[in-house]
């Protein structure tokens, strides 16, 4: 899963998590309303039961305890009681224009609803009688509710089945916008992503977002074009320095070579030569590191044999001259084993040249190089060694650390180096730089032979 | 040298460079052309043996010129470029080059270039290859050693015309492993030493030190042609 999946999962899960806590929240909320509600009301503490309780028959004479009054006056509230017959046999502070006798008719409207506007509340003694207990109009509301039960069950049913599609409907809603949100946004991310890696691909730039498109459009463009700026304009110095040089080398061999004229003349010849060869080294560098930098040359992958390769590198140096002060040789760390790995043979060549020209640049008084390949653990190795003037410690240590490769200060370990990085990390591989015992420089470079090929 | 060659570059300095460079290594016979147009007309007119062809040139480029020319001849080519990207080095050997050199190049590199076309383009009648202690005839495939005549093997004449296309230069063990075994040369190095064995029985004076087919420790071998340095 690519981040940006990744990034939409996450936000798909904590959608669904905020709803659930809506949900809970809400319900949480509800309660306590209807909590603060019923504690707000007056009439909780008034109980028809026991102001019936404390009204009692003593001879034929209904008499009510303190207690009662009491509850009664709290409350502002009034009271009756009825007996079988429906006649108000005893009464506190029964207001005057209500009735003292009922019929069955009355009594069974009164103790749904209201008797003339007041709301009553009605408890039926164990003695048959019926107690009333009635408050002020407009501070109790009555409401009477009856339903057939199959209509409730159906009500009910509906209810829940009606709350959880919209539950459901919310969930898809949210689902496809989200979908709809990483549709428009996915291609954006992308080109983000591409733009980081310098392989940018226009987008299209239609639909809602189609102004952020075009943006990062001309964002992929202006890098794109910089880039490739930049890299044509290091290509068209490379190319229009090759025909002078060719004629700086043509003549200046020519007059190396020239018998005729005087020693001193043709060792200055061999010196333009000699530095000519150089520039061209430079130059053809320059190239490469930038086409391996702006991923403009291609890893010709197959697979090669890193030996044979070595040999090739070393024999094509001597084959050029090897100038006398320097000794170069070529071993096998397992003779008669190969060390096979996919790369790209060009590219491998180029890096052991660098690696062997980097000795002889930093050492003009003349050192012993030694190139040893091979394979071993599932690797193939190469070392280059000289027994030269080797590397203070701070330099090891900045190149160990990928700093400083690119200065090319007094061609100081520069570009030729950039280049050996690169084309290592474009096989998969790792470059390390060692002080050779007892003084020299050792560079150590490995390649996991399943190693992939991957842009410098 | 009877060579005629024609020499097409724009640069009119480098041009001349050209003719001093080849002029100098014993070729006499040069024709120059300075586009594509006349290079098309001195090749059907003067009929060289050898083209040295530039590619990027004005109107109609070295490549364009090259195609022309296959379309009738198997003239051998090399062509010089000022870029040195390997996809014009691939289109230069497609279209039909013989061989291809980028620019900047040591006058030595061309030579030598041109030496090896020539070699194989225009076979000598009888070439012969001088040693220290043996004269080979490429074209019998023996060695001439004390008055004695031995015929070569047909890997050993392989063998010995590759080492001797690079005369003076290392050629590497997996070169000339290819040379005789194809590509799939792995685990031919044993072979290939017999071969070479076999080869010094026939051309050195003393087998156990060779002077004239050397061993480049862990490299691979290299042939000294008689009065080279070695």
């Amino acid at each position: 899963m690519n981040p940006v999946q990744r990034f939409f999962r996450r936000y798909i899960f904590s959608t669904i998590g905020i709803l659930a806590l809506f949900f809970v929240v809400n319900i949480a909320l509800v309660l306590s309303v209807m909590i603060a509600g019923y504690m707000s009301g007056t009439d909780n503490g008034l109980s028809v039961r026991s102001v019936s309780s404390h009204v009692t028959e003593q001879g034929g004479v209904w008499t009510a305890d303190d207690t009662a009054l009491a509850l009664l006056r709290e409350h502002d509230a009034w009271a009756m009681l009825l007996d079988e017959s429906g006649t108000v046999v005893w009464e506190q502070g029964l207001p005057e224009e209500l009735p003292r006798s009922y019929t069955s008719a009355e009594v069974a409207s009164f103790s749904r609803w209201y008797l003339q506007d007041y709301p009553v509340k009605v408890w039926s003694r164990e003695d048959s009688a019926l107690m009333v207990v009635g408050f002020e109009a407009g501070t109790l509301v009555k409401y009477y509710f009856s339903m057939e039960t199959p209509s409730l069950m159906m009500f009910l049913m509906g209810g829940i089945a009606v709350f959880v599609f919209n539950l459901l409907l919310m969930i898809f809603l949210m689902l496809r916008n989200t979908r709809q949100v990483e549709k428009a946004m996915s291609p954006i991310l992308r080109g983000i992503q591409d733009l980081s890696r310098g392989n940018y691909q226009p987008l299209d730039e239609g639909g809602e977002l189609a102004e952020i498109n075009a943006g990062l459009n001309r964002a992929g463009d202006y890098l794109m074009q910089k880039d490739n700026t930049r890299a044509e304009w290091i290509r068209g110095v490379s190319h229009d320095i090759r025909t002078p040089l060719s004629m700086v080398l043509g003549y200046a061999s020519e007059l190396e070579d020239d018998a005729a004229l005087p020693p001193e003349a043709r060792q200055q010849a061999g010196m333009i030569r000699r530095q000519g060869e150089r520039l061209r080294s430079l130059v053809e560098d320059l190239n490469l590191t930038t086409k391996l930098e702006y991923a403009l040359q291609p890893i010709r992958r197959e697979s090669v044999d890193l030996v044979e390769i070595g040999r090739q590198a070393v024999s094509e140096v001597l084959n050029s001259g090897l100038p006398e002060q320097y000794e170069l040789e070529f071993s096998e760390e397992h003779p008669g084993s190969t060390a096979r790995m996919q790369g790209d043979a060009a590219l491998l060549r180029r890096m052991l040249d660098n690696l062997i020209r980097n000795c002889m640049v930093h050492n003009p008084r003349g050192c012993h190089i030694s190139v040893t390949v091979g394979a071993e653990a599932g690797r193939c190795t190469c070392t280059v060694e000289d027994d030269g003037v080797g590397m203070d410690a701070a330099r090891l240590d900045a190149l160990n650390r990928e700093a400083d490769v690119a200065s090319t200060q007094g061609g100081e370990h520069g570009l030729g180096l950039k280049l050996v990085r690169q084309i290592v990390r474009a096989h998969g591989g790792t470059v390390q730089f060692w002080q050779a015992v007892p003084h020299g420089l050792e560079v150590f470079v490995f390649f996991s032979e399943n190693s992939n090929v991957k842009h410098a | 040298m009877e060579h005629k060659i024609l020499l097409v570059d724009d640069d009119r300095d480098l041009l001349e460079m050209l003719c001093s460079i080849f002029q100098r290594a014993g070729y006499t016979d040069l024709v120059t052309a300075s586009s594509g147009q006349e290079a098309l007309q001195a090749w059907r007119e003067q009929q060289p043996a050898l083209i040295v062809l530039d590619v990027m040139m004005p109107g109609m480029d070295g490549f364009e010129v090259l195609r022309e020319i296959r379309r009738t001849s198997r003239v051998p080519v090399l062509m010089l470029t000022a870029r040195g990207e390997v996809e014009d080095r691939i289109e230069g050997l497609e279209i039909g080059a013989d061989d291809y050199l980028p620019k900047p190049f040591l006058p030595k590199e061309l030579l030598l270039r041109v030496g090896a076309i020539l070699h194989r383009t225009y076979p000598e009648p009888h070439r012969t290859v001088e040693l220290a202690a043996s004269t080979v005839d490429l074209e019998k495939a023996e060695v001439w050693k004390d008055g004695e005549r031995t015929p070569l093997t047909a890997k050993e004449l392989q063998l010995f015309q590759k080492l001797y296309e690079n005369a003076g230069r290392i050629v590497t063990t997996g070169i000339l492993c290819e040379t005789i075994c194809g590509e799939f040369w792995q685990g031919y190095e044993s072979t290939l030493s017999t071969h070479i064995r076999h080869l010094r029985e026939k051309i050195e004076a003393n087998p156990s030190k060779p002077v004239s087919l050397v061993t480049a420790k862990g490299l691979g071998y290299r042939l000294n042609l008689r009065g080279a340095k070695s």
